[in-house]
């Protein structure tokens, strides 16, 4: 019985690291410095998830994130000589280089997580009464 | 002596039941939980299967040539909640995975409304048990 409440806690937990993604690929979707400070776009961020066979039993399984994992995608580019992250030469010259994040998918799948996150809590609710009920027996 | 007591009841059956449930709920929880995962196919347990392999338990039990035994209730081989669901059919999305949320919510609701009711049945035996032992009302 209590696998069942470990399964869908991996769920969330699955689910909210999702959610982190999404909320950094929103947060830095003007974002042209890097973490030590160089021109550079950010790149967007997708997580993995792979199912966990250590967290269920008798063949039912749980979920975990396998890895978070960068996206590599061409900047778009902005014609901004006077930004001071603009490229000085080359074909990108007097061009901004500003993070490929699509808000229209990063709030899909937002969404995406956010009902996901609520099919498993509503199954902990079910979990949670099928315990009580079982419980009850001794009472 | 305790064997009779509780076998003359549904309680075993019940127990039978409220187990299967129990996993049933569990593999059920996986599905929800692996709903993004992609490539993931769902899992469950054989409902009929189990129906079955119960009936026919019960049947041998009220052979008289057969006396029923506790804990005996899958005859032969292994016991009915270890057998899978057959090749389930729904759409396999593009991500290769096949689960859809609304069939499985479904299935544990049916499957929570099955554990409860065995539980209920089962606590009015045992009201019933002590109410006989006790030889008032």
């Amino acid at each position: 019985m209590f696998p069942a409440l470990d399964i869908s806690t991996s769920g969330l937990a699955a689910q909210r690291i999702r959610m982190n993604a999404q909320s950094s690929n929103i947060a830095n979707i003007s974002t042209t410095h890097n973490e030590r400070g160089e021109p550079e776009a950010y790149q967007p961020r997708f997580v993995v998830f792979q199912t966990d066979e250590s967290v269920g039993a008798h063949g039912a399984a749980g979920v975990r994130v396998a890895s978070v994992e960068i996206a590599d995608v061409e900047p778009i580019w902005r014609y901004e000589p006077h930004h001071p992250d603009a490229v000085k030469e080359g074909p990108h010259a007097g061009y901004v280089a500003y993070p490929n994040v699509n808000m229209m998918t990063e709030f899909t799948d937002a969404l995406e997580a956010a009902r996901a996150y609520e099919a498993n809590l509503g199954v902990i609710d079910i979990t949670k009464d099928m315990q009580n009920q079982t419980l009850r027996i001794l009472a | 002596m305790l064997t009779n007591l509780f076998t003359s009841t549904t309680i075993p059956v019940l127990e039978e039941v409220a187990k299967f449930s129990q996993l049933r709920h569990t593999t059920l929880a996986g599905n929800i939980a692996n709903l993004d995962t992609p490539g993931y196919k769902f899992r469950d347990l054989s409902v009929d299967d189990f129906q079955s392999r119960l009936q026919e338990a019960i049947e041998t039990r009220r052979q008289p040539a057969n006396p029923y035994r506790a804990g005996r209730y899958a005859p032969h081989g292994e016991p009915a909640h270890a057998m899978a669901a057959d090749e389930p059919h729904t759409i396999l999305y593009h991500d290769k995975s096949n689960v859809e949320l609304e069939q499985q919510v479904s299935e544990m609701v049916k499957n929570h409304m099955q554990h409860n009711l065995a539980l209920t049945v089962m606590n009015q035996q045992f009201r019933l048990l002590s109410t006989a032992i006790s030889g008032r009302l």
